[in-house]
């Protein structure tokens, strides 16, 4: 790894205790590309999860962890089965440009995962210009674009089965070139609203190493969540939801050649994201997540309304009655079609924005109760 | 992006001949018949029965009933949000702003199915299913939705009966039968308890009606985003941010010119899969008009 930027300090995972060690099948191809990895999730009977796939391919690499906690209460009316965790790791905790993640992902009915990203934020990183490009012809290394990084996620979630996803913040470095896919498959057969798949999603994205004074100065974040309902076969998909957010500071080579462009146009991403410094999005979907859902949704619809003015006495405006956080945080809670809540917010910094979904989802209890403390981690 | 300078110099060329041609046959007209004086030029002739610039001034007239001047995009919340204006930030400028991100937000996620559902007018089923599920917040969808019916309405009860009776194309008459169709599955209420019929928003539905009235593609993107550039500037008027001769002077200016042609080549070859939002503080201010105490728009 080239990467001297900032220092990481190892995650601490000797704790772990590997429990559930995935059951090698011998048909197991061993010919992924770098990057890549998969898992599958199963439920054995009579009642036991366990991960019948796990392979990656560096950078990437893919540990998990049964915890043994069982669930307290649950939404669902059949037996719940124990969470597994995946924890997502890269090496230097990041991605370099040019690297390429792809992780599927498939949860069998009734199976719950969560998934966490224990690094504390995916560092995008920007390759120093006359390391990466030594010997290229063409334009000098200081007008070449940064190679990007990708990352996609891809999950299959049956019937009754629930999938966690809290990770750590996406943090851009300057001059970064990035895109993320992710892909949800519910099943789209089941009719009975209890059956169908639950899923928890958040994607965040900072202004970058905010203490380097890093202020939305990367070129390209390019994040896109999807969610699919298709039959057991894979056929018959029809789009349910898609939440695309795309900061590009439309810069070309052409561009980077022109000091004067350059410095127009490299305000451009700060200027669409003002006044924040981290934006987010949260998916909530299926019975499981229903009651964080309906608690999201009230704790939008009774902010103070805005310019509302108290006539009982002079004050100019409202009295704040509402949380410490959600005054700093301006967010948006919407139901919209096909069941699905989706949370769009902004804060000012990380840690604003983290300890107001951490006191959200602690407050509300969820997550704790269905997938455990650890569901949390990276809040 | 060459191919398109192509036509563009070519209609140019263009252009510039007819112009000439026009001229040397006054000139002829005026040495031919001195003793006359000044003849008007003849009538020219147009060799199609419709012309096509007849369907753009429909289409771009603030009195088509589509409803848009009901809703503000974001406007009015992005006012209340950034109350009181920073000490040396006009209304004006706190206004041009919102605009440049409002143009900006519009073109990366409409523009690429206003242009889909030009180029496919028979996929409109799923390019409204596909924009139904990229909306969101319900505030946005209902003034798509609400726009997009309109659009139908004034489909039925009156351009249809020029423009489907004597298609200008093939291409047209078949656009002209999606936009049928889709009313159809729209009044047929097939609307599951998930929601997820066919609604009726407005970009995809405008790119197949301008087919079926012969508007040329490229007229089809710029009248649309030009009619949102309008609708925002007729609500800052009415938000009394400015005042009528300044919004028509905002809307004649060569700014606003070359900022839509620039947002709409920017989109020109984008999938509708890769259309996103650019501008993500403008679903917080659109998600957050329901939560104005006072309001005098729908969005």
């Amino acid at each position: 790894m080239l990467v001297s930027t900032q220092a990481i300090s190892p995650p601490n995972y000797h704790h772990h205790n590997h429990t559930n060690m995935p059951i090698k099948s011998p048909f197991e191809t061993c010919v992924a590309k770098p990057g890549q990895g998969n898992v599958v999730l199963s439920l054995l009977p009579p009642s036991n999860p366990t991960l019948t796939t796990l392979t990656y391919k560096y950078p990437l690499k893919l540990l998990t962890r049964a915890p043994g906690y069982v669930p307290q209460s649950s939404a669902l009316s059949c037996p719940t089965s124990r969470p597994v965790h995946l924890y997502l790791l890269t090496y230097g905790g990041g991605l370099l440009p040019g690297d390429h993640i792809a992780v599927t992902i498939t949860l069998d009915p009734q199976t719950r995962l969560v998934v966490t990203t224990p690094q504390g934020s995916t560092k995008i990183y920007k390759t120093e210009p006359n390391a990466s490009v030594k010997g290229h012809r063409g334009p000098s290394p200081a007008h070449a674009l940064s190679d990007k990084s990708r990352q996609n996620i891809d999950v299959r979630i049956g019937r009754e089965a629930a999938l966690c996803y809290l990770p750590d913040p996406s943090v851009p470095f300057k001059d970064s070139r990035y895109e993320q896919t992710q892909i949800f498959t519910i099943d789209g057969t089941v009719q009975k609203d209890t059956h169908r798949s639950s899923l928890c999603v958040l994607d965040w994205v900072t202004q970058g190493r905010a203490s380097r004074g890093e202020n939305w100065d990367f070129h390209l974040w390019r994040g896109k969540n999807e969610i699919w309902s298709a039959d057991e076969t894979g056929a018959k998909k029809l789009l349910l939801l898609r939440d695309s957010l795309i900061l590009d500071s439309e810069l070309d080579e052409g561009c980077l050649e022109n000091a004067d462009e350059t410095f127009h146009r490299t305000n451009l991403i700060r200027e669409r994201t003002r006044p924040h410094g981290v934006v987010g999005t949260l998916i909530l979907y299926g019975p499981i997540f229903e009651h964080l859902a309906s608690f999201i949704m009230d704790r939008y619809t009774s902010q103070p309304r805005i310019g509302a003015r108290n006539w009982s006495s002079s004050a100019p405006a409202v009295e704040e009655t509402t949380s410490h956080y959600d005054a700093k945080v301006t967010f948006t809670a919407s139901r919209v079609r096909a069941g699905f809540v989706l949370l769009k917010f902004g804060a000012p910094d990380f840690e604003t924005a983290k300890n107001w979904l951490s006191d959200m989802f602690r407050e509300e209890g969820t997550v704790m109760n269905e997938f455990g403390e650890e569901a949390l981690f990276c809040l | 992006m060459t191919n398109k300078n192509n036509v563009q110099v070519l209609e140019n060329e263009i252009h510039d001949l007819e112009s000439r041609l026009r001229d040397a046959k006054s000139r002829l007209a005026l040495t031919s018949t001195p003793k006359e004086g000044l003849k008007p030029s003849p009538i020219p002739q147009n060799p199609t029965l419709l012309d096509p610039t007849h369907a753009l001034l429909l289409l771009s007239d603030t009195a088509l009933p589509l409803g848009s001047f009901a809703y503000s995009s974001g406007l009015e919340s992005y006012i209340a949000h950034n109350k009181p204006l920073p000490r040396g930030v006009t209304p004006t400028a706190s206004f041009h702003r919102f605009l440049t991100l409002s143009i900006a937000s519009m073109a990366s996620t409409s523009i690429p199915y206003v242009l889909a559902a030009y180029r496919t007018p028979e996929a409109l089923d799923s390019l409204d299913n596909d924009l139904d599920a990229s909306t969101p917040c319900v505030v946005a969808q209902r003034a798509s939705i609400a726009q997009g019916r309109a659009l139908i309405g004034v489909w039925e009860r009156a351009f249809r009966a020029t423009y489907a009776a004597d298609p200008l194309s093939a291409g047209s008459a078949a656009a002209a039968g999606s936009v049928e169709r889709f009313s159809d599955a729209i009044k047929s209420g097939l609307d599951g308890v998930d929601q997820l019929g066919p609604k009726g928003h407005f970009a995809p539905l405008w790119g197949v009606v301008c087919v079926a009235m012969g508007v040329d593609v490229r007229q089809t993107a710029y009248v649309f985003m030009l009619n949102h550039a309008k609708a925002v500037l007729s609500a800052a008027v009415r938000a009394s941010v400015m005042g009528p001769y300044q919004a028509q002077r905002v809307l004649a200016s060569k700014e606003l010119q070359e900022m839509i042609a620039e947002r709409i080549d920017r989109e020109w070859e984008t999938a509708v899969e890769d259309a996103g939002q650019v501008v993500p503080p403008l679903d917080l201010w659109v998600g957050r008009h329901e939560l104005l105490y006072s309001r005098i728009f729908n969005s």
